[in-house]
């Protein structure tokens, strides 16, 4: 009979009762308690869920190596060991029985949390029908945890000492916080917790191999300790040694940057044409549902950008950044614009009005470019906190009491203007905006 | 209690033990901030602010216990006040010791937050220590601290600084209220009840 048949019974008994299943739910609490707490940071995009899932593995494999190391502990604590050593189970099946119920309750804990996080992205996740969840890497974190349990359970049985378990989830945080935030070095791609930008994505094998990094050196650790043939040990150590060797030679290879991130989604029909990131391919019509507005008044007006990007970087010559909607959870929530008066305002910036020409040493020039901008930004998509701003000038000094009226007279005289000239007007101010030609901007 | 019974009690609960786990907090503490080179950004101390404190409430945690509880409770003489200077006595050692590691800015992630974290996470352990038993008691905290310290970053909102109080600068009222509310309910169910009683099959 094999080991794992022989130990079968046992293991359902151990499954259902005792310190697993505790072990399991405190894995799903304490990810509950993080997923809830950033929800906004990761709800609705499937690329920072996966990211937050990943980077909560900073937690459940310290916390997964605790319960093992508390349940390896517990022949000692029933005073139970030298019983033990009278049975005919051979060590190997005993510390199996033992491990594999809670490793199973921790990875099954993970995983349960995993999905219900997909499930609560599902309903708001804006991207196009390529993406979608990244099962891969969440299997291969759940293996991971499962791993720590197994190393920690032969801590436990190693090391006689109340303190143990919380030790070594205490130098598990230290441990792998310290290279998960790691720049360089070896430790960043064996570090199964290393964080990573949500839109980064791995080649195809390195959840395997980081699972068979982690699991083969637990299941060494598992049979040095308790195998009757301890020269087995090398037979997981072998597969962990090669696809540890493995991801350090690839390095900076392991991950590239998710190609959807680089695609952009347009809207033509306007101008400046509206483009947000592929990821957020579904928020086009609400993005340009909040930009409506200025794309309407700047209808027929030449010389502007072509088009909004929403790209990391600096835009090209004939783009404007578009207001980012990552990260989630500050413009960007759930899949709604939590400020579409305040995204028209940060888009209108980013047409050009506070490019990075060089400031005109005698200053006069940039107090008229600075009213001519505020005048196209009132008149496009005023600042939400305009008001606010204009009332502390109100109760300030005369010199800035003097620029708040000359601003007001600015903004009156644009808004008074006829369609056409208008028009014309806009039209010559982007020109010289565009090219730096402060001396060029028309006059209000 | 005469001096031989305070140090009965004071071995019975590994107290020696216990106060050299405590200056080997302090120590890792020390180290852990210096390798951190936060002089200009003392945010940078957070992991240590967050994870000293608990490592020293699960170290007073675990000594929490009692070898034999059930004779224990046979006593004529209260517990609550031994109980209560051994929880006191820790808390104020570890939050003595602990500061140590991050002098300077008070005001965000300096001695003060380390004060208010050490109180705070042996409130939560001294509750679990009653309620689940003294061996597990570091549990919950761990639970908590570690997920607050990844969740709370970039939360926002004015009940962030009560529920995320172990990652809070050190001047945040909302912090010291939550922290100091977990140890006044965690100690005082401690000092009255004392730790669960535990069999040989925890």
């Amino acid at each position: 009979m094999s080991v794992l048949a022989e130990a079968k019974a046992p293991l359902l008994v151990e499954a259902r009762r005792g310190f697993a299943p505790w072990a399991g739910l405190t894995v799903l609490l304490t990810l509950g308690v993080l997923l809830a707490a950033s929800a906004d940071r990761w709800q609705g995009g499937w690329a920072e869920t996966a990211a937050q899932l990943h980077d909560a593995v900073l937690i459940t494999v310290p916390a997964a190596a605790a319960a093992g190391c508390w349940q390896g502990g517990r022949e000692r604590r029933r005073r139970t060991e030298e019983l033990w050593g009278t049975v005919v189970r051979p060590p190997l099946s005993r510390l199996l029985v033992s491990a594999l119920p809670v490793a199973l309750w921790v990875a099954a804990g993970y995983a349960v949390a995993a999905g219900l996080a997909l499930l609560a992205t599902w309903p708001y996740a804006q991207g196009p029908l390529g993406d979608g969840p990244r099962l891969a890497r969440m299997a291969a974190d759940a293996f991971v945890s499962g791993a720590a349990v197994a190393a920690g359970h032969v801590v436990g049985r190693l090391v006689p000492s109340r303190l143990a378990a919380p030790l070594l989830a205490t130098a598990g945080y230290a441990g792998l916080g310290v290279t998960a935030t790691a720049h360089e070095g070896a430790g960043q791609s064996l570090n199964p917790a290393f964080q990573v930008l949500a839109t980064w994505v791995p080649v195809w094998w390195q959840p395997a191999a980081t699972a068979v990094w982690a699991g083969g050196l637990a299941g060494a650790a598992v049979l040095a300790y308790a195998a009757r043939r301890r020269w087995t040990a090398l037979l997981p150590l072998t597969a962990a040694t090669a696809a540890g060797v493995l991801l350090v030679q690839t390095g900076d290879g392991l991950w590239h940057t998710d190609p959807l991130a680089d695609r952009q989604v347009c809207d033509t029909s306007v101008t400046p044409a509206v483009c947000v990131n592929a990821r957020f391919a579904d928020a086009l019509p609400q993005v340009g549902a909040a930009l409506s507005g200025v794309t309407g008044k700047l209808a027929g007006v030449r010389n502007l950008p072509v088009r909004w990007e929403d790209r990391d970087g600096k835009a090209g010559r004939d783009e404007a950044s578009l207001p980012s909607l990552t990260p989630l959870g500050w413009s960007f929530v759930r899949g709604r614009l939590t400020d579409p008066a305040g995204f028209a305002w940060q888009a209108v910036g980013a047409l050009g009005l506070s490019g990075d020409c060089p400031d005109d040493p005698d200053g006069g020039l940039d107090d008229r470019i600075a009213v001519a901008d505020d005048a196209v930004e009132n008149y496009l998509a005023p600042d939400p906190a305009q008001q606010y701003f204009d009332s502390l000038d109100a109760g300030s000094d005369a010199r800035r009491r003097a620029a708040l009226t000359a601003r007001r007279a600015a903004r009156a005289r644009l808004l008074a203007m006829d369609e056409e000239e208008r028009r014309t007007w806009l039209s010559a101010y982007f020109a010289a905006r565009a090219d730096c030609r402060p001396k060029e901007v028309p006059a209000l | 209690m005469t001096t031989a019974g305070q140090v009965l009690y004071a071995r019975s609960r590994a107290l020696p033990a216990t106060l050299v786990a405590l200056a080997g907090t302090a120590a890792f503490a020390v180290w852990a901030a210096a390798r951190l080179d936060s002089y200009l950004d003392p945010d940078r101390r957070v992991p240590v602010v967050a994870l000293a404190p608990l490592l020293a409430a699960a170290v007073i945690g675990v000594s929490l216990s009692s070898p034999s509880d059930e004779l224990d409770r046979t006593a004529v003489r209260p517990w609550w006040p031994r109980r209560l200077a051994q929880l006191a006595g820790l808390t104020a050692l570890a939050a003595v010791l602990l500061p140590v590691a991050v002098l300077g800015h008070p005001e965000t992630f300096g001695p003060p937050a380390m004060i208010r974290n050490t109180l705070g996470c042996t409130g939560v352990t001294a509750a679990a220590a009653a309620l689940l038993g003294a061996r597990l008691s570091w549990l919950p905290a761990f639970g908590y601290v570690s997920a607050v310290y990844l969740g709370s970053a970039g939360a926002h909102g004015s009940a962030v600084t009560v529920w995320a109080w172990p990652v809070q600068p050190g001047a945040q009222p909302g912090a010291w209220a939550a922290a100091l509310g977990a140890f006044a309910v965690g100690g005082a169910l401690f000092v009255v009840r004392g730790a669960r009683a535990e069999g040989p099959r925890g």
